[in-house]
This record gives C-alpha cells, sequence and structure tokens, in this order.
C-alpha cells in the first residue's frame, strides 16, 4: 500500500483557523443535521425534557462515549505512516459502533467529508469513518492536530445541540448556552486525548448506546440516528 | 508491604466433530486454571473452566485459547462467578482469551458473572476469529459490587476489550472501561442511570438477523439490540443487580443457544 501523501503546508492555502472553521461549519456537506446520535430516542422516553438534561447527556457522550473515542481514533489517523494503516484504525472505528444506526452515523459523514476534502484540497483519500476521515485530512492538508480536534468536539456539540433545539425542544438562547458552557471540556478533551495510543479506546455510555438501539423502531423519527 | 504471591492459570480447550457429536481434541490446563467436561446431552462439547486461586487480584495473569474445530460445537462457562477483589497499588490483574471457530463450527462463550470488588484493578481482553460460516455467541456480565451485600465499588480500575474477526476482516469491537468512583459513575443518568449489572450479547453468524426480532421482545426496560451489521447483531442490557440481569439475560441466551442455559448457571 502507498505511503501517506506528503503534508501540504504551502503558502496559498488559508491559515489554520479558516480552514477549520471551514470543516467544522454546518455549511460543510456532510449532514450532520440528520443524526441525533440517540437524542431522538432519549426524548421520546422523556429522558431528557429540558436544557440541563442535554448538557448533561452531551458530558457523559463527550467525556465517555464517542467524544473521547473519536478525538483517539482521529489521532490515530493522523499518526498513520500508511494508507494500510489508516484503513485498519477505519476497521477499528466502524467495528466499536455500538448499533447500525451509529454506524451509518460515522459512514454516511465520514464519506461525505473525505468525498469534499478529496475534491477541494484535490487529495486521494479512501473513504473513511467520520473521526479517522478527520484525522487522515488533517495530516494530509497539515492541520494541526490539537486544533482539529478541539474543533471538532465543538461542531459534535453544536450539532447536537441543534438536534435538540428541534426535537427537545429547546430555544435557541438556551441551546447556545449550552455550547458556551461545554466548550471548556471540548478543549480539555481534545488536548487529553490527542496524546492516547489505540489502547486508551473505551467507554461506558451505556444508556446512550441503549438508545441509539432502540431509536431503530421508534414510529415517528426526524432524524437517522 | 509485601507483595501478593501471584496466581497464573493457562488452559486450552479445542474440539473436533466426531459424527454428529463434538468431542475433546486437546485440553491443557496449568496453574488455577482448570476445566472439567461434565457428561451432557446434545451435540455441544461442554467445558466449563474453574478458577483454583478463588478470584483475580493485582498480579494474576489468565491466559486461555479455546477453538472449535471444523463442524464441532463448543459450549465455555465457568464454574462460578470470577470474583476480582482488590488489588495492591500498581498492581494489575489480567486475563486473555482467545477464540478460534473453523467453517461450520460453533463457540458459545458463556462464563457467569464476573464481579467487581472496591478497589480492583482488572484488564481484559478477548479476541476471536471465526472462520467461513463458523459461528459465536459471547455472552458476559458484569457487576459493580454486590448490591445485596450493599458491597459498592468506590474505586477500581477495569477495561474490557473485545475484537471479533470474521475471514479476517474486523467485523466487532467493543471496549468498556470503568476507572475511579464506578458505584458514582453507574449512578450518572446517561451512563447507567444506576445499574449495577451489565451484560454484552454478541452473536456473530450468517443468521443472526432472524433473531433480531425475537431479541427485541426479550429486552428489557434497560436493554437494546442491533443488527450493526450483516451477520452481526450486538445486545447490551443493563440491570439494577446480577438477580435482575440473570432474569433478562438468560432468556436471550435460550433463545440465541436453541438449547437451555448451561447447567452451572442454574445451582
Amino acid at each position: 500500500m502507498g505511503t501517506v501523501a506528503p503534508i501540504r503546508m504551502s503558502t496559498d492555502t488559508p491559515d489554520v483557523m479558516l480552514t477549520l472553521a471551514q470543516w467544522f461549519s454546518p455549511a460543510f456537506p456532510i449532514g450532520a443535521f440528520s443524526f441525533s446520535h440517540g437524542l431522538e430516542s432519549l426524548v421520546e422516553t422523556d429522558e431528557i425534557r429540558a436544557a440541563e438534561d442535554v448538557e448533561a447527556w452531551l458530558n457523559s457522550v463527550l467525556n465517555y462515549g464517542a467524544g473521547r473515542n473519536d478525538v483517539i481514533l482521529m489521532a490515530a489517523s493522523f499518526r498513520a505512516s500508511s494508507t494500510e494503516e489508516i484503513k485498519e484504525v477505519d476497521a477499528l472505528a466502524r467495528a466499536l459502533s455500538p448499533s447500525k444506526e451509529r454506524l451509518l452515523e460515522t459512514e454516511v459523514q465520514g464519506e461525505a467529508f473525505i468525498r469534499t476534502i478529496n475534491e477541494v484540497w484535490g487529495s486521494d483519500l479512501p473513504p473513511l469513518c467520520y473521526p479517522v476521515a478527520i484525522g487522515a485530512s488533517a495530516r494530509t492538508c497539515g492541520m494541526p492536530l490539537h486544533e482539529t480536534a478541539c474543533m471538532y468536539l465543538h461542531a459534535l456539540t453544536s450539532s447536537l445541540v441543534s438536534a435538540a433545539i428541534r426535537i427537545v425542544p429547546l430555544g435557541q438562547t438556551e441551546g447556545q448556552s449550552i455550547v458556551r458552557t461545554l466548550a471548556p471540556l471540548c478543549d480539555q478533551l481534545g488536548s487529553t486525548y490527542i496524546d492516547e495510543s489505540l489502547e486508551a479506546i473505551g467507554s461506558s455510555s451505556f444508556i446512550g448506546d441503549i438508545a441509539s438501539m432502540t431509536h431503530e423502531d421508534q414510529y415517528s423519527r426526524m432524524f437517522r440516528s | 508491604m509485601p507483595r501478593q504471591p501471584r496466581a497464573l492459570g493457562r488452559l486450552r480447550v479445542s474440539s473436533k466433530a466426531r459424527g454428529e457429536r463434538s468431542v475433546l481434541d486437546d485440553l491443557y490446563q496449568s496453574g488455577a486454571s482448570k476445566a472439567l467436561l461434565p457428561r451432557v446431552s446434545g451435540r455441544a462439547l461442554t467445558a466449563v473452566s474453574l478458577n483454583t486461586a478463588g478470584g483475580i487480584t493485582g498480579g494474576d495473569r489468565f491466559d486461555a485459547t479455546i477453538s472449535a474445530g471444523e463442524n464441532s460445537r463448543l459450549t465455555m462457562t465457568t464454574q462460578a462467578a470470577e470474583r476480582i477483589y482488590r488489588a495492591q497499588p500498581g498492581e494489575i490483574g489480567r486475563m486473555s482469551t482467545r477464540l478460534s471457530v473453523a467453517d461450520g463450527a460453533r463457540i458459545d462463550w458463556l462464563p457467569q458473572e464476573t464481579i467487581l470488588f472496591d478497589h480492583c484493578a482488572f484488564e481484559r481482553r478477548l479476541s476471536a476469529e471465526i472462520t467461513g460460516n463458523g459461528r459465536l455467541l459471547l455472552v458476559e456480565p458484569v457487576l459493580a459490587g454486590r448490591r445485596a451485600s450493599r458491597e459498592e465499588v468506590r474505586t477500581a480500575r477495569f477495561s474490557d476489550h473485545y475484537e471479533i474477526r470474521r475471514d479476517g476482516e474486523l467485523v466487532f469491537a467493543d471496549a468498556t472501561r470503568l476507572t475511579g468512583d464506578v458505584a458514582g459513575h453507574l449512578d450518572e443518568r446517561f451512563i447507567a442511570g444506576g445499574a449495577r449489572a451489565f451484560a454484552s450479547v454478541v452473536y456473530v453468524a450468517d443468521d443472526a438477523e432472524s433473531f433480531l426480532a425475537p431479541l427485541k421482545e426479550l429486552m428489557p426496560e434497560r436493554g437494546g439490540v442491533s443488527l450493526i451489521r450483516p451477520g452481526v447483531l450486538f445486545a447490551r442490557l443493563l440491570a439494577a443487580d446480577g438477580y435482575l440481569l440473570r432474569q433478562s439475560l438468560v432468556p436471550v441466551i435460550e433463545r440465541l443457544q436453541d438449547a437451555p442455559i448451561p447447567r452451572t448457571w442454574t445451582i
């Protein structure tokens, strides 16, 4: 298998901040708006009814669920020395999905992310699931891992808060308060977990996993997960 | 503080087909690991593993290699629940298991509960390789403390990793990690909502999809099941304690096994 394309720190690319703002903008076409990560199921069962519930749920997702693991997977993908190694990280990331819809969530977003990166940045990355796609793209496009990880967690938080605004429902301002409250956590987790190896992968968000399973049978659904 | 003596155990069990039945192909046991081979009806060979050290503490090391040869069926269970006792600071108990399922074979991995005690430190890894249309059922119930005895796990370190490959392709992985105040953590609403017992059930087989609807019917209030991808069925179950976990878990196992639960579970 080929090696990873050399890091392209060309002078004609916009700076890091603007590139990452573009990648993690809701306008970047990965379809994040169609996934709720099990939130819709927790709303249906009345476990989430207000802003404080959404914040507590996001705390668990970030600290003990996909947030933590995604950063570790992203870092492993970023550091991979060959396409073969990236594909191994990708296989692990997919295999770790606890349900059909969580697998769909990471595959659909990752493949759309890679498609856009390949078209716009001229890279030649294979289809990858979302955190692995971000790690490989950051490496290929010369983005720093730490900032990429923090921006990713922040985007995940924002996207799930947007879902909450639609279905809990929450007010826009309440939603933005949650994002602001959780921003330091995104920064802290992004800093902590980029240095971990794949050995540190692990979660304990049992209720969230179960919610993503029971969502499959939910009668009325706005979201694909 | 003097170091505790370490328990070491190695176990190797394999089955082979003989006509319609499955029989022992190879058995190796050393240290604290033993296997009993009770006579049971049905076509599977049943092996019951036993930890003669009576539990696992920091520094202990257990390794098992379990194989089902072509067209044979092997059911593995344990004599009793596995108790993970207090570890000395800096010491970790480890258990490593490799399962290998040949074409046309089946392994049912059905240990009884693993019970975590306060101050335990335990790392467990299981990797399975399935060839062709081999089938694997994996069930792992875990209890944090014993609610009936009012024992809570206030500080511990537990990690549990699973990897299942089918014809070389990684088709399932799960990694549970609990550190620090486990009881407090499990009380969180979006972690385990106060549960002290949890179980993972994985069934990898060509006919996995046919069990999805029946298992959905058997899920407890806090449980879910999903056909994550073709041939891979995964369920997570939570319960307040070990007794309630068994009430929902045993029917699930019996449905997936198409046979009664191993007798050690019921005595």
